[in-house]
């Protein structure tokens, strides 16, 4: 019993007919904001318990997108790079994949050794 | 003074003089306040939309005159101009188009019932005559006043959307908010063309976002026009200005038939422009990355590609080009992203658009160059076997003329996938550079030599040394070729002169497919 409860939570009801808006400026008077919702008692499901909350993406970080290995690294911490400059090859699926800088700064840290094996997501470098 | 008797002219001209106060009444829409609160916004008033998007003065408007008819909350004594929708008919590039643009002065372009009657009229139009229908979205959202009728209406519109699909091309440009259930309508229609900082899409805002789970999000990165083309692929078009997204449906309607029966005649064959050299582009490395597009860039005439979706999912480029003058729909592995590999989303991405082609009569010409599908705990448990199997099905399906180019990688169940003539290709050619085979040769070598690796004095060594063996004799078009899996291998310069030759034989292709109701693709 203990256990069930635990599962059991409250959502709003989900108006999807009206746009919920921070903005109320963005509407004439005819449009009504809906804020106020109804509560449901219900269950989860496993997936969306276990879901990661939304954070967002710091844009200095510079992570992996694909699992794979650093082959190369080109520049070292502190050093000032220019947009689109060479920062590492990074291989995966049988492909040297050349590592740019998305923009003109400075590499702060570098989180990676060559030869490093990374998951999906792993920060590389972080510039600033 | 005499009193004149009113005479036939006066009669009529008053007649005419009420008809033209009624229309600048009626265009006025919201008045100019809420006019000027639009342009403040970065936005067009709606008629200004059309009449940039649309050949100059060729636009015909309807249902100017339309009254709502709603009875509740103070709402019967109010007018409402158009009921915040406009809808009509003109030409583009010279070629009919049906096109309805929801006017965000007037009661912030909320659906009610006659608003969606109108755009129900004009959808109707459009499939009766076979032009291609373009829908402006900018509204807030369901007329709340009107309650269910204002859902009802939304019904109609996706039932419609639904019933044109694969019939005429149906374009949605999201030039405002677009939320709640509104969003549907644009996700049924086959292009979506939205605008920096003035798209907004979203099934729930921010608020309710909130309020339910706690997380806080701001409307732009929730649904915004870059979220949409980099993140969750439901729009296919990202431009910085109204103006510069109009530019774009114009290109794009260059490149498609207004339905899927017409037959277009081609334009002037052009060459692709000279500084596209084919045989320099693929480094003969197959571990070395480059721009699949300039490959595409080197086959079109004049070099002209339109790209779809050209953000998201990136490791697979689609869009078209023209060969020999005709459109043809291109999908090209990109080496450059992910290593060109399949997943979840680039499967989706080429899924559809390879449908669309089939269902238009576009030719697929495929350029192949990928190492199989990504691997990984998230792409097997996002659902990469349903996703993948969509390309499969896709391909499987197409009855159009389809044309494989094989440039360097093709690998696995990706090489099945990538129109193979096991899927009905009609023509597979491969370059000298292409590796045709069940898996890479590392891993190969070390299943089918793993006791000689094994057992051997230096492991590592032995290892290398499979590995070359296997890529001698695997890697390479020559195996497929010997089956007649490829139809034979050509040096990179003379792609076009294939391509060219294999669709003009392929005009007249006739292929019949069991009488069904409809397939339940994977989903």
């Amino acid at each position: 019993m203990e256990e069930n409860n635990k599962e059991i939570v409250s959502l709003h009801e989900v108006n999807d007919a009206v746009l919920m808006s921070d903005d109320p400026n963005l509407f004439t008077d005819h449009i009504q904001v809906f804020t106020e919702g109804r509560r449901y008692r219900t269950m989860l499901t496993r997936k969306f318990a276990e879901r990661k909350k939304w954070v967002a993406p710091d844009p200095n970080e510079i992570v992996s997108h694909i699992p794979g290995v650093v082959a190369a690294i080109y520049v070292k911490e502190g050093q000032k790079v220019k947009k689109g400059e060479k920062l590492m090859i990074y291989e995966a699926m049988k492909m040297k994949n050349i590592i740019t800088a998305p923009f003109d700064g400075t590499i702060r840290s570098i989180a990676v050794q060559e030869g490093t094996n990374l998951p999906k997501g792993a920060i590389l470098m972080v510039m600033e | 003074m005499r009193k004149q008797k009113p005479t036939i002219m006066s009669l009529f001209s008053k007649k005419i003089s009420e008809l033209q106060e009624r229309t600048a009444k009626a265009v006025q829409g919201g008045g100019d306040k809420a006019i000027a609160k639009q342009i403040a916004m970065g936005k067009l008033p709606a008629r200004e939309r059309i009449n940039k998007l649309l050949d100059p003065g060729s636009f015909y408007e309807y249902d100017l005159f339309i009254e709502h008819d709603a009875r509740e909350f103070g709402m019967e004594n109010k007018s409402l101009a158009g009921d915040g929708v406009v809808i009509g008919t003109g030409t583009i590039n010279g070629k009919p188009v049906a096109i309805y643009a929801q006017d965000f002065t007037v009661a912030g372009g909320s659906l009610g019932s006659m608003h969606a009657r109108k755009i129900t009229k004009i959808m109707d139009y459009s499939l009766r005559m076979r032009i291609p229908l373009i829908g402006i979205n900018d509204s807030g959202g369901a007329r709340i006043q009107e309650g269910v009728n204002s859902l009802a209406g939304y019904g109609e519109i996706f039932f419609r959307n639904t019933l044109a699909s694969g019939v005429i091309p149906q374009i949605s440009v999201i030039l405002g908010p677009c939320a709640g259930g509104a969003v549907y309508s644009p996700a049924l229609t086959d292009y979506v063309f939205v605008v920096d900082k003035i798209s907004k899409m979203f099934i729930t805002g921010p608020e309710v976002i909130k309020s339910v789970l706690g997380e806080e999000i701001d409307m732009e990165s929730l649904g915004g026009a870059r979220v949409h083309c980099e993140t969750t692929g439901n729009a296919h078009f990202f431009a910085e200005s109204e103006e510069q997204c109009f530019d774009q449906i114009k290109e794009l309607l260059s490149y498609i038939p207004a339905h899927n029966q017409e037959k277009q005649e081609p334009l002037k064959t052009k060459e692709p422009l000279k500084k596209y050299k084919i045989d320099k582009i693929v480094p003969a490395d197959p571990t070395a990355p480059y721009d699949v597009r300039d490959v595409i860039k080197s086959i079109t005439d004049n070099s002209e590609f339109i790209e779809i979706q050209e953000m998201w999912a990136p490791n697979i480029v689609i869009g078209y080009g023209r060969v020999g003058g005709r459109t043809v729909g291109f999908v090209a592995n990109q080496p450059m992203v992910l290593a060109g590999v399949l997943d979840c989303d680039s499967s989706d991405k080429a899924a559809r658009f390879i449908r669309y082609c089939d269902a238009f009569e576009i030719p697929i010409v495929t350029l192949e160059d990928m190492p199989g599908y990504l691997p990984g705990v998230d792409q097997e448990h996002a659902g990469v076997i349903r996703h993948g199997a969509k390309l499969l099905y896709a391909y499987s399906e197409a009855t159009v003329p389809k044309v494989t180019i094989i440039l360097r990688k093709a690998y696995g169940g990706g090489y099945i996938a990538m129109n193979s003539r096991h899927l009905r290709a009609d023509f597979v050619f491969a370059w000298p550079t292409a590796e045709i085979a069940v898996m890479g040769p590392e891993g190969a070598a070390n299943i089918i030599f793993r006791k000689e690796i094994m057992e051997a004095a230096d492991p590592n060594e032995m290892r290398k040394q499979k590995v070359q063996e296997y890529k001698d004799k695997f890697a390479n078009p020559y195996v497929a070729a010997a089956k007649g899996y490829i139809d034979t291998v050509i040096p990179p310069a003379d792609t076009r002169k294939f391509i060219l030759h294999a669709l003009e034989i392929s005009t007249n292709k006739v292929l019949k497919r069991p009488v069904k109701k409809h397939g339940v693709p994977p989903f």
